[in-house]
């Protein structure tokens, strides 16, 4: 069985054949998944020093000249890449006195902190499948985004103590602005509401907790879905991008209503984190540092708003981007500050940022050509193993090198 | 027409983007917004019209595309570069990106939809 990589379920159930390098059949992937495996022949990058092809030697050794350079270099991404790579990642970043910063920074971060710092309860996926019977999708669609994981996990599945499964036993409700695949599938129980507002249908449910009339327009719906809750043995929600996006800097609000729902039952939370490691990386710094992401290495550790990828990509003056492309994910004011640094690469594929990069570093693609491990997204670590070689190095390796390079 | 732009993922244009960031595959689940429909009949849109969206941040056109649900004043774009014309570079104290929550406007344009080189000439130059 091998594992996908395409997000952060990695789920750990795949077959596949293969015939040397070319996989010539595939069982258990998603949609998702099997672009990732697809990708295994499309677009690789290629090693490159300003613009032209170079040994990946070549390439190395100028990218550990630049960072050796640099007076205050950015090192980004590391959402995609092992949790082996990611400690390389982090010595770097201590060795060359850097900022560190992966891409929850600009997604899921805060409420993976509250996770991480035990401020919130939550729990295994496997825990939703065996005993979640009441669950809160919120801000999200995994139908798109996480594709197996209403099935393996959290809806469909008969769990240990929930035998009758969806059908009986389990009770799903969906949140978001849009009737997104998920709302089709979740069509008794979705409740829409208006871009931005998550935090008054908060409120509404706190009201309803505490016995007064909702201020919403179909107070019986809420009172009904709000003794659902109530009634759970087990509740867990799923906060995905909307919610992040929505209550951002306010996410009190999403833990006083964890903490309400606790005093009548047991709810967990389990963000819908994206990437496949971007949980690793969050809880390896957090580790090393006591902060999840933002962190300057510069003189000790220090952490703050001003080492976000958005900030330090008007202030570095060397980007390191590690499997991330932010040219193509931030806003493009930003990416044209990040535009204008020097910038170095470690990408298997193409990219935006690999073709404005100085130095482009070609990868192994994780769980398909290098093994290591990564932090599904509840925290449970999943061993990837590789399936076919690959003629460039894993991230680990080239990180190594550049480290012994410098 | 005004609109409040929202953004989203869709598993078609993931699977298009695992596999090539520069085709034109990505391009055409990319570069398209989804708007209602009597929205877009009142501002005289029609579906696989060329339209221009606007906000305070930046400009970008994209195909239009009907939706089957009601949401009127909405107009959802998946995630890309594309949308992230449109995404203000100021944020507030948290320095998280606003992706989710954009006022723009939206009109039929004759112009073109821009390629991914298109996209990163004008961010280099």
């Amino acid at each position: 069985m091998a594992v996908c990589t395409g997000c952060s379920l990695l789920c750990d159930d795949i077959e596949v054949s293969i015939d040397g390098r070319r996989i010539t059949k595939t069982k258990n992937l998603c949609r998702k998944g099997f672009g990732r495996y697809r990708s295994l022949s499309s677009d690789r990058s290629v090693p490159k020093v300003d613009g032209k092809q170079v040994g990946i030697d070549a390439a190395i050794s100028r990218a550990a000249e630049m960072l050796r350079d640099a007076k205050r270099p950015l090192l980004f991404g590391w959402s995609c890449s092992t949790l082996e790579a990611q400690r390389k990642g982090i010595e770097l970043a201590k060795r060359t006195k850097a900022i560190i910063d992966d891409t929850s920074s600009i997604c899921q971060g805060e409420i993976v902190e509250m996770v991480i710092r035990g401020e919130i309860p939550t729990c295994t996926l496997d825990d939703v499948r065996n005993y979640g019977d009441t669950l809160i999708f919120w801000g999200c669609d995994p139908s798109s985004s996480h594709p197996r994981h209403m099935s393996r996990f959290s809806y469909f599945p008969r769990g240990e103590k929930l035998q009758r499964g969806h059908e009986e036993d389990r009770t799903a409700f969906l949140i978001d602005i849009r009737a997104s695949p998920t709302a089709k599938i979740l069509s008794g129980n979705f409740v829409q509401i208006p871009p931005g507002g998550d935090a008054d249908l908060i409120d509404a449910m706190l009201a309803v907790l505490d016995g007064k009339i909702p201020r919403v327009r179909d107070k019986k719906a809420m009172i009904a879905m709000m003794n659902t809750l109530k009634k759970a043995d087990t509740g867990v929600i799923f906060p995905g991008l909307g919610l992040a996006y929505s209550l951002r800097g306010r996410m009190d609000r999403l833990k006083a209503l964890v903490d309400r729902l606790n005093e009548y039952t047991k709810y967990n939370v389990i963000p819908m984190v994206g990437h496949y490691n971007m949980r690793g990386f969050n809880q390896l710094l957090f580790d090393e540092t006591g902060f999840i992401n933002r962190v300057s290495f510069a003189d000790g550790i220090d952490h703050g708003p001003m080492y976000s990828v958005v900030e330090a990509s008007k202030s570095c003056d060397l980007a390191m981007v590690v499997g991330s492309d932010p040219i193509s994910s931030l806003p493009a004011g930003i990416a044209k500050a990040l535009a204008r640094v020097p910038m170095i690469t470690l990408d298997p594929h193409r990219t935006l940022t690999t073709e404005l990069s100085r130095v482009v570093i070609p990868t192994a693609l994780s769980g398909i050509e290098a093994g290591g491990s990564a932090l599904r997204m509840d925290g449970v670590r999943i061993g990837l193993d590789p399936i076919v070689k690959s003629e460039y190095p894993s991230d680990e390796e080239a990180l190594s090198m550049i480290l012994g390079a410098i | 027409m005004k609109v409040t732009v929202v953004t989203f993922r869709d598993i078609f244009q993931s699977e298009a983007q695992e596999l090539d960031r520069f085709g034109e595959e990505y391009r055409k689940m990319s570069a398209v917004v989804f708007l209602d429909k009597n929205d877009a009949s009142k501002a005289g849109i029609k579906d696989g019209s060329n339209v221009l969206l606007e906000s305070d941040n930046g400009r970008v056109v994209v195909v239009a595309r009907l939706s089957e649900d009601s949401h009127p004043g909405l107009a959802f774009m998946p995630n890309s570069p594309w949308s992230n014309r449109l995404i203000p570079a100021e944020t507030d104290e948290t320095k998280i990106p606003s992706f989710k929550n954009i006022s723009a406007t939206v009109r039929v344009t004759s112009d073109g939809v821009p390629t991914v080189e298109d996209l990163l000439r004008e961010m280099v130059s």
